[in-house]
């Protein structure tokens, strides 16, 4: 793993705003990091709608979300003294039901030596029924740092 | 119109006698509109309706205006047919509210995942005139499961070392039947107590109604291993425990003393789970199952498989005897 090498895992949330706010302070100008932001993409499943044209519109609705915030993230960490050409932002598709599979499958593949989460904090019965994607990943990364940023 | 439904009924099924005859509907759209004596024409078949169906809740009837209750012309069977009705709204779990959605779609595709497999309710789509997906369901002779359960005339510690490995063996093939529908990237979506019915005759359980859908999570089969979990500490309890029904159970002012907080569902925080309080000789692997599901619970089963692994020692440990007893397993309710 290359301890160098950051993977800030976005959504659209606050968290993860203070995510990248968190690894700006901490690499700010320094030379020789690399900051990726990753934006896993879950489009919403057919059956929710009613017809094809109403579930388009929500998947690209997802799309322009994703490229917004990886946009404005990319932005927190400029501003906090981050040179442009140190950060990647990249979105791509869930490949399967968990959005936090898809996070440590980019991070083993991209030699990332850190992966940074926001956490919303959910209740017991929430993450029953629901999951969490933080808690996924520092329960199953492996051969890197997880910093959760909360 | 009505003649035209007079004639079709007195061709096809001359021995009913209707007290008024519909109109003929080729295009469901407008469920509403179609009631009692009206026939609905799907891919050459003829459905004459009976009534909406109802669903009961505390007492009160609640029509499903969709779903009609009919007579198959052609060879007098009975079918519910599920008409287009696409609805979001939000369900309630305890405190929670969940956006939910009602997905014709995804129960058809169920439907035909499923066929074959008595383990859920039998039936499959067609398209009406206007492309609308409508679901022919086969009639579940039988009860649900939780009502079957408590009518066993028999105390609790009878009814659990006699009745419930039994049971609980045939629920476990109903929580594969689950698992097969996770494998296939599919969630039943409404596992509650009136959704699992027992088949007269057979013995069957059988899972009915498929056709929720909610938005994706990271844990898309949370609810439904939730519901696996409700639906156990129900069959291991053979009703519902709560603060305000324990005496008029029998139990002491000790025992209801000694219920605390982390005894009580995640979700339903009425609902008492830590069940050995009350049954001190329900073993502790078996609680220990049920407590998955309590506030106590710091780990949760994110697969059915994980539950299975953790029930099925449970069962022989009740009575390690039974499988001999009763060889097959329960027949209570054949």
């Amino acid at each position: 793993m290359n301890p160098k090498r950051l993977l800030i895992a976005a959504d659209a949330s606050e968290n993860a705003k203070r995510a990248a706010s968190y690894v700006g302070e901490i690499i700010g100008p320094r030379q020789g990091f690399n900051v990726t932001i990753l934006y896993v993409i879950r489009y919403p499943e057919r059956d929710l709608f009613p017809d094809d044209a109403s579930w388009q519109i929500k998947r690209d609705e997802e799309d322009q979300r994703a490229d917004n915030v990886l946009a404005d993230l990319k932005e927190v960490l400029k501003s906090r003294g981050i040179p442009s050409s140190s950060i990647d932002t990249e979105a791509r598709r869930a490949t399967g039901f968990s959005i936090a599979q898809t996070i440590l499958e980019y991070q083993k593949k991209n030699d990332f030596g850190t992966i940074v989460v926001g956490r919303r904090g959910v209740s017991k019965a929430e993450e029953f029924l629901f999951g969490s994607v933080s808690n996924k990943i520092v329960h199953y990364a492996k051969d890197c740092a997880v910093w959760v940023v909360e | 119109m009505s003649k035209q439904v007079k004639e079709l009924v007195r061709r096809l099924r001359p021995s009913l006698s209707l007290a008024e005859y519909g109109r003929l509907f080729t295009d469901t759209t407008a469920y509403m509109e179609i009631s009692y004596g009206d026939v609905i024409e799907i891919d050459n078949h003829h459905y004459l309706v009976l009534r909406d169906e109802v669903e009961r809740s505390f007492g009160i009837e609640d029509p499903k205006y969709w779903v009609k209750r009919c007579i198959l012309l052609e060879t007098g069977e009975r079918r519910i047919l599920k008409l287009v009705f696409h609805e979001k709204f939000m369900l309630k779990l305890g405190a929670l509210e969940i956006p939910c959605y009602r997905s014709p779609e995804k129960e058809a595709r169920i439907l035909d995942l499923v066929r074959g497999d008595l383990r859920f309710m039998q039936g499959y789509s067609r398209f009406d005139k206007k492309g609308n997906v409508v679901r022919i369901i086969e009639i579940i002779s039988g009860k649900r499961l939780d009502h079957a359960v408590f009518e066993i005339e028999t105390n609790h510690r009878d009814y659990f070392y006699n009745h419930l490995p039994g049971i609980l063996k045939k629920f476990m093939d109903s929580c594969r039947a689950i698992k097969f529908l996770h494998d296939h990237g599919e969630i039943h979506g409404d596992i509650r107590r009136d959704h699992l019915w027992i088949e007269h005759g057979t013995g069957r359980y059988r899972w009915i109604d498929f056709d929720y859908a909610y938005e994706f999570e990271e844990n898309p089969f949370g609810l439904d291993i939730f519901g696996l979990g409700s639906l156990l500490i129900y069959l291991v309890g053979k009703q519902i425990f709560t603060m305000s029904n324990l005496e008029s159970q029998g139990f002491s002012k000790e025992v209801a003393a000694s219920i605390s907080e982390e005894d009580f569902s995640l979700l339903y925080k009425n609902r008492i789970v830590n069940l050995k309080k009350l049954y001190p000789y329900i073993p502790k692997r078996l609680n220990l199952v049920l407590m998955h599901f309590s506030n106590k619970a710091e780990v949760f089963y994110e697969t059915v498989d994980e539950f299975l692994q953790d029930l099925e020692p449970c069962i022989d440990e009740i009575n390690p005897n039974y499988a001999l007893q009763t060889p097959g397993g329960d027949n209570s309710f054949e």
